[in-house]
Parts: C-alpha cells; structure tokens; sequence
C-alpha cells in the first residue's frame, strides 16, 4: 500500500485538484490522494470512485442478499451460472466481458469462471457492502479503480489463473490466457502484450503453467521496454526467455522497440 | 722465536711487557712517543713499498708495541684516543700519498692490477699496525664503543675507492668480462682478485660487492646481452638462437664459479633470460619458419624441450608455449574430422573406424610429447586436454563423437568386424579408447550406443565369450531342456527344427516387437514352445522378437539347390512365394503386417543387393511401392550355402532419445537432491551445482534445466519465494 505522500510531490496542477477535491468532499488528503489517483487525476470520477466505496462495514441485508441470489440462481443447481450471470450483467448493464465482473469474481473468491457457489456469491457482495442491484450498480466505479492499485491488481491478477483455468488442470488453455491477458493489461497498460500473445500463438501452442503466468507479471513490472535490463542467467521461465529471443529476433529491443514504436 | 719478515704472516709474541720494561714512574710524552712509533711505521711502510730496508726484528716490534702500552697504561696522561686518532691517520696518509697517485697514474687493464697488488699490501699494512696498537682493542676501544684497529684500516681502503673519481674502476673489468664472452682468454685471477676485493672489504656484509661492483655489472650484462638478442633474433632461427641462448646460460654460471660470488649466480641469469628470452620470447615463439607451431608440425622434440627447459625458467614463460601447442593439436584434430567429414560424404564408411584410430594415435603422440618434451608440466597436460576436448566433441556427418567411439569398440571386438586384432592389441586398444572417451562430453550416450552394440554381439556373434553372461547361461539351459522335452512328446513337433533364446527383459536394451504374420510353418514353432513353457513356469510372459530372429532356408533353384541363411523377416517373405509366383509390394506388406520401413528394407536385400533372390519389376535400384516381385528360379551362387545380409535399423535416433529421456530424469534427480540438502537456493548456483553433479556424465543444456525446474514447481516439489523470484524452495 502507498505510505504518505507529501502534497508537495505533484505539480501545480495536481496540487490544486486536491485541494478541491477534499474541500468539496471534506475528506483528508490521503483519501484525495488515492480517489484522484485511482481515477488518472480527473476529478469527476475521482467522486464516482470517492463515494462508491465502501466507508466502513456497511451492514448489508443479508434478505436482500438471499433474494438477490434466487433471483440470478439456475433452476436446477445451488449455483449461479453463466446463464444467470448473463442475466445479472443485462441488469447491471454492464458487459459479461467486462472486467468489473473479474473483479466481483475476485471480491467472491470464485473458484471458476462462469459460476458462482451461494456462499461465493452472497459472502463477496456482502465484503463489499452489496445487497441489491442498485449498490451493485454504484460500486462499479469503485470495483473499477481496485485495478489501478498496484497490490490489488497483483492480487487479482494472481487469483485470474486459478478462476480461469479448468477445474481439474493444473494449466489454463492457451486462448484463455491470451484472452485473460489482453483484457488485464488494457486496464494495466503494457506496451508488449500483443508482442507476447502473438509470440505464443506462433511458437508456443501449449497450456500456460502457474508459474510462467505469475512470473510474466514481474516481467512487466521489471523489465525495460527496451529489454536492457533483462537478466538471460536469471531465473526467468523458459518461455520468457524464448519470449526476449523472439522480441530480439522481430527487431524490438534496445532500438528496434523504438523503431516500431515510431512506425 | 725467529720472526722473518718475509714472510708475511708472523705470530705476536706475547710475554710480560711489564717485566721487560721495569716501570718506573717514567712517563712518556705524546710526541716523543709519537716519534719513537712513527719512526717504526714508516720503516714498514718503506719495506711495502720495496724500498731497501733493514730487517723488521722482533726487537723492534717489541718496542713499539711497548711504547704503545706504555702511553696507553701511565697516568695522567694516557694517551689512548691520540694513539687512536693517529693510527688512522698514519693509513690515511699513506693511502693518500703512497696508494693513490700510484692508482691514478695506471689505465687500463693496469689499474685492477694496480688496485690488488695494493689491496695485498693494505691488509698487510692493517695487520701490521693492528699488531703494534694492538693494545686498544680490548680495553679501549669497547669502552668507547668506537670501531676495531683492523675496521678501521678497511674502511680507509674503502674510502679511497670512493673518493677516486677519477679512477674508473668499472669499466676495464666489464671490457674484461665482455672480451671473455666474445671468446677471448682473459686473467680470470685477477677478475676474481678485484671481486675479493668487494667482498672482504664488506668485512661480513655484501653492500659494496653489491652496490659498488654488482649492480654495475648486472647492468653491463643486461646491455651486452640486450644487443647480442637484437641481434640474434633478426638473423636466427628459434632454434638456433635457443642454442645460443643455452649456451650463454650455461657460460655465465661458469663466469660466476670462476670470479664471481655466488650470491650473484641468481641475478645474472635472471638478467640474461631476461634480456634472451623475456625480451624476445613472444618474437621467439612465433617466428614464421621456425617458432613453436612449426617445432611442432615438424616433429622436432629435441628443439622443443630445449624451448620448455629455456621457457621455463622466466616468469609466465610457459604459458606462451602451452597456448601455442594447445592450438596446433586443436587445429591437428580438427583437420582429422574434417578428413572424416570429406570420406564419408565420399562415401567411403570405413573413413570413420580410421577415424577414431587416428584419434587415438593423435592423442598418444602428443601425450608423449607432454611427458617427454614438456617434463609432465599440469599447463600442458591442461592444453591437451582442452584441446582434445575441443574436438572430439564435434561429431563427423552427423554422427556424434560417443557414437562413433562405440562403434570403433565395436568393430574391435565383434567376429568379422573390420579389424583382426590379438587380445592384447585389442585390450590395449580399449584402454586408449578409455583415455579419449575422457573427453567426450556426452559419455552417457557412449555408454547407450555400447550397450546397445554389447547386446547384439552377445546375440549374434558366435565368437563371444558369453560364458559370465547370466541370461545366456540360462537361455542355453532353457534350449536344453526344451530339446529333452521335444524328445519326450512326441505329439509336440514344431516340424522343423527350433532353437529359442529366452532373455530376460529388464537386462537387455529394450526392442520393439511388432505383429509380423508368420509364415504358418513357423506359428507352430511358436505353439510349441509355449506350451512347453507353460510347463516350466506360469508366471512369465513372453514376447516374441522377430526382428532378431534368423532362419535357414532351402531354395529349391533351377541351377542347383542352396542354403540361404537369411532372418526370419525375409524368410516369411521368401515363403510367400511358396503359394504365389508374382507377388506385388502391396501384397506382401498387407500378408506380413509390416511398416513400410521394413519392407522397403527387406525386399531390398532380397532383390536390389548382391544376391537376387526375387527379380524386381522394374529393374531399378531402389523399392517403391508399386514394385512387383518375382521368386527368381534362375538363381545361383558358385557356393552351396550364402547368408544374405539384412542391414540393421539405425537406432541412432532411438537411442539419442532414450538418453535425452534419462537425461531428463537425471537432471530432476540432481535437482531434487540438491534443493532437499539446501532447502533454499538461487537460481545460478542452483544451475552449476547441478551442472558440476551431471558432468561426470553429460552436459546438460542449461535451458533443459530450467525447463525441469519448471517442471518440479508445477509437480509441487518446488516454489519459488515470494519476495524474490530468484530463490527457490524445496517443499517437503
């Protein structure tokens, strides 16, 4: 989590929408910090994401909660599944694609994609003070700006792979990671994504390991867009290791990213 | 008591100077004293200088000596210090008046001379005096801590050598010295005289032999020696100017016996080498015709060790040389696999049994030159063996050096293989095969291809000693008592005669066993033998190898009737004809349940290769699928009985991933083993300690490493550590 930062970091313009976003809000300048932060420093959606959170324990009827889930629940199991979950995205108008549902997964720690348990369901809403479609429809902007926290974002990032692979496999199919990826990364912004999908497409055609997808996050935390400072003897997965070979090869790297970059 | 002066040498007398004199209370003036004593010095300072004078008597001697004591003894007045002062100043004097000028005025050679024959008479001078002021060392002197009479007199000697600017002492003894290394005959004794010189007048220490002569002297060397290589190493070639350069070794630690001390015997030669070979030494080694590579290509040992002997003895002299024979035994192995290369895309197999041989006579050659003209130095043990790594683990037309070794070993020991040895020759053989086998890295895939070839000698060659072979042991007593179980039942009759080699599975290589469809004679065989064993044990299954079976077959040809010793493969091919007169690749394949491969393999030997058992249409060289095949009844060998030959499938490539498979399994084990005793580690050191646990057999790839690391993490034996992804952890 972020320690203080002195105001005196950011620059004029930062500065001052602070100082109006905790004079409208009168929240302090931490919490104005982070909203602004969380929403790229536009002060509108820095309330949206203000108001939306959760205060404190906000006590959730646990009723509501209950009808909630029959409303959303398959005829035949005590689950959610992809048909509710479809019905619920229509209420919510929001997309099934959308990565706000990646999120609420995550809140719910689901197991799997495309189905909710009750106690998944009912115990994440009421961890984010939800009990009906309306505080649902609220917290969205809120469940949005998680993903620009840099340790909430690792956190579901990490719990992607379990919730996205097949019950049973130890690996996640390739076309869903390159899915899960190129959704993760258009939130997160990282310039080699369509590099790396494209190079599994072409050269790799296998299921992804745990341990390949939690050390690609490094990767784009660590390395440079020029690949300078990749370390070949470190302990890198194999595949990200052919992953720079191939970059090399293409031209990206050192100069050949630039080059691509202009063009 | 007689004392002759003369002779030189003379003992003190000593009696009781007080008896003789009979003190009274008479004392003695400084300068009458004085008188009485100088009078005495100047008379042996005449005699030195051969001037004519009347004998030094003992009497004489007693009464300086006497007055000497007596100054020095009587109160007040004792005239110690005086006696002190002025006895040095009696030799300075006479150094400066005498000894000097008389220097001064000799050149040359002359000089030296001059300076020993002076030198002579100071240490007499000093003797004498020391003898007759003889009465202050005890006493006087070590009170006041002040120096010895006969010190003194040296460093007066001393002093002059010094203050003689003018007098240059250097330079006739270096023209000496250098006119005796250019060849000449020179006075030795008065080299050494001049050296004695240096050395005694040190008086125990060596800084004027070091400072005033050595340092000089080495640096004449050094001069001399640094324009005769200039020399040399333009007109010479390396050899003879390493013959030169021995040969002024040699000479200067004569020099240094002859006239010099032998402290200076170390630095000398270090200067000489330095300035022949230290200098020169790179130019040396690589001069174009005559350096160390061509010592090398043309076999010159003797050159050689004189080149490691010279070498050796300057700093990092070696290494040089040791570089330059670590290439050219690179560059003569390489140019071996290259000729190996160009034989076998000429196609001539047998380039490769050479191969090795010359491999092998290569490494030989050479390691003899490391133990003869290298003296068994480790730098060049190292060299050959870098050097030999270097190349024997390129592969020649893409089979791999372990490859080619093992089937070298073959061919030694199997019957008919290309090469007749005797047991000894062949053992020997093997054990230089051992020495080379040393550097292969992928000794594991040697060890694969042996065993695989071990296996089928034991199976085929008649010739094998099989007797410590376990399973043959047993295979034979299993035929035994088969043949006993026929002769008992009558009713089990194969129809022909059978022999059956039972082996068990987990000791040989493993063989595939296909469904070939046996020609109906033979399914009874099998019938037969099964029931038979049936009746031996219940618990074994057996599976049938075809593939190595072999089959005597009569050939009822139109010429003559033969004998065809084929393999049970070609023999159920053969019998189709039995039931057919043309037969089409199609057919056979569908009637025998073969692969393609080995169909196109055996129709091939059967129609294509030296004995044409079947007439192929059309009459090409090669099989192909839309081939048909005739019994050739026109058939006939000028021989009753041929073994038609059926080439062995390549199991190269079966055999490369067999190891590739245990190397994958080796590596885990490694791994394993080595994260349970550290419990954590990093990842390079992770990678070498598991690079250092394998190498005794191969070396692995460092990316099929991180690929079983990667492995064992999904397998849950590892993880890696939270906060640093580098670090691994063994889960127990």
């Amino acid at each position: 989590m972020e320690g203080k930062s002195p105001i005196n970091k950011f620059g004029r313009g930062h500065r001052d929408k602070v100082q109006q976003f905790m004079a409208i809000t009168g929240a302090s300048e931490k919490a104005a910090v982070q909203a602004l932060k969380a929403s790229d420093w536009h002060l509108e959606g820095a309330f949206d994401v203000f108001y939306s959170q959760p205060q404190s324990k906000i006590h959730t009827d646990s009723r509501q909660l209950e009808e909630l889930y029959n409303k959303y629940k398959d005829p035949y199991l005590d689950m959610i599944m992809a048909d509710g979950i479809a019905r619920l995205c229509n209420d919510l108008q929001v997309d099934p694609q959308d990565i706000v549902m990646l999120v609420a997964s995550w809140h719910m720690k689901a197991a799997t994609m495309c189905e909710f348990s009750k106690q998944e369901f009912v115990g994440g809403l009421q961890s984010i003070g939800i009990d009906s479609l309306d505080k649902f429809q609220e917290r969205i902007p809120f469940m949005r700006s998680e993903l620009k926290d840099e340790q909430k974002f690792r956190e579901i990032y990490t719990f992607s792979f379990g919730w996205a692979k097949e019950k049973g496999q130890k690996s996640l199919a390739l076309d869903t990671a390159i899915g899960m990826w190129q959704l993760l990364f258009a939130e997160k912004h990282w310039p080699l994504v369509d590099h790396w999908c494209q190079f599994l497409q072409a050269q790799h055609n296998k299921a992804i390991s745990r341990d390949t997808w939690s050390q690609l996050l490094e990767f784009t935390r660590t390395v440079d867009f020029g690949l300078a400072n990749y370390d070949a003897e470190g302990a890198w997965p194999y595949l990200i290791d052919e992953f720079v070979d191939y970059l090399n090869e293409n031209g990206v790297g050192a100069d050949g990213f630039s080059r691509t970059i202009g063009a | 008591m007689l004392l002759l002066f003369i002779d030189r040498s003379f003992t003190v007398p000593s009696f009781d100077v007080q008896v003789k004199l009979g003190r009274g209370n008479m004392e003695i003036e400084l300068e009458q004293g004085w008188e009485i004593i100088e009078r005495g010095i100047t008379r042996l300072k005449n005699i030195l200088e051969g001037l004519p004078e009347p004998k030094f008597s003992s009497t004489n001697y007693m009464e300086l000596y006497t007055t000497v004591y007596n100054m020095c003894t009587q109160k007040p007045h004792d005239y110690s210090q005086q006696l002190y002062d002025r006895y040095r100043e009696s030799i300075e004097d006479y150094i400066n008046s005498m000894v000097l000028p008389s220097l001064r005025e000799k050149h040359d050679e002359f000089m030296p001379r001059e300076l020993v024959k002076r030198w002579e008479n100071h240490k007499v001078l000093v003797r004498w005096l020391s003898h007759i002021f003889h009465y202050l060392d005890p006493e006087f002197i070590p009170r006041r801590s002040l120096l010895p009479l006969r010190e003194v007199g040296f460093i007066c000697f001393r002093n002059l050598l010094y203050c003689s600017d003018d007098t240059d002492l250097d330079s006739p003894l270096f023209r000496l010295i250098k006119s005796e290394r250019e060849g000449e005959e020179i006075d030795r004794a008065l080299l050494k005289n001049v050296v004695d010189i240096f050395v005694e007048i040190g008086m125990g220490q060596m800084d004027y032999y070091e400072n005033d002569f050595e340092d000089a002297m080495l640096k004449d060397t050094a001069a001399y020696y640094s324009r005769k290589a200039s020399n040399w190493i333009l007109e010479d070639s390396c050899p003879d100017y390493m013959l030169k350069a021995e040969e002024c070794l040699k000479r200067e630690k004569e020099r240094v016996s002859h006239y010099l001390h032998s402290s200076s015997e170390p630095k000398l030669l270090e200067k000489v080498q330095n300035e022949l070979l230290s200098v020169y030494g790179n130019q040396l080694l690589e001069k174009e015709h005559s350096g160390c590579h061509a010592l090398l290509r043309d076999d010159k040992v003797n050159d050689l060790s004189r080149m490691f002997r010279l070498f050796s003895k300057i700093p990092r002299g070696l290494e040089p040389v040791s570089s330059i024979f670590k290439q050219h035994v690179t560059g003569e192995g390489t140019a071996l696999v290259k000729q190996a290369e160009d034989a076998a895309s000429n196609k001539k197999s047998v380039g490769l049994q050479v191969f090795v041989r010359k491999v092998i006579e290569l490494h030989d050659k050479y390691l003899a030159y490391v133990s003869d003209c290298f003296q068994n130095h480790t730098l060049f043990h190292k060299a050959l063996k870098e050097a030999f790594e270097i190349f024997c683990n390129k592969g020649v037309s893409g089979s791999s050096s372990a490859e080619l070794l093992a089937t070298f070993c073959d061919n030694i020991l199997k019957k008919g293989g290309s090469e007749k040895l005797s047991d000894e020759a062949i053992e020997e053989t093997l054990e230089k095969v051992v020495k080379v086998l040393a550097y292969i890295s992928d000794k594991d895939l040697f060890a694969e291809f042996y065993r695989k070839k071990l296996a089928r000698r034991l199976l085929f060659d008649k010739s094998a000693n099989d007797d410590h072979v376990t399973d043959l042991t047993l295979a034979r007593e299993n035929q035994t008592s088969f043949e006993e179980y026929l002769g008992n039942n009558a009713n089990a009759n194969p129809g022909i005669d059978l022999t059956v080699t039972v082996l068990t599975t987990g000791f040989w290589p493993s063989y595939k066993s296909f469904d070939l469809n046996l020609p109906v004679e033979m399914v009874k065989c099998v019938e037969v033998f099964r029931e038979f064993y049936q009746t031996k044990t219940k618990h074994r299954k057996i599976t049938w190898i075809y593939s190595l079976g072999t089959c005597n077959l009569i050939g009822k040809f139109e010429p003559k009737t033969m004998e065809l010793i084929v393999t049970t493969y070609q023999a159920s091919a053969l019998l189709l004809f039995n039931t057919a007169d043309r037969l089409s690749y199609s057919e056979i394949m569908a009637q025998l349940n073969l692969t393609d491969d080995d169909v196109v393999r055996l129709l091939h030997s059967l129609s294509c290769a030296k004995y044409k058992i079947l007439i192929k249409d059309p009459n090409t060289k090669t099989i192909s699928p839309t081939d048909s095949f005739e019994f050739n009844t026109k058939f006939t060998d000028k021989m009753r009985r041929i073994k038609i030959p059926l080439p062995p499938v390549d199991e190269k490539k079966k055999v490369i991933e067999d190891v590739d498979k245990d190397r994958r399994y080796a590596i885990d084990a490694s791994i394993v083993r080595i994260m349970k005793s550290r419990k954590t580690l990093c990842h390079q050191p992770l990678v070498m300690e598991c690079v250092a646990q394998l190498g005794r057999m191969f070396k692995p790839d460092i990316k099929a490493i991180k690929k079983r690391i990667e492995d064992l993490i999904s397998r849950d034996y590892l993880e890696r550590d939270k906060d640093n992804p580098n670090l691994f952890r063994y889960l127990a």
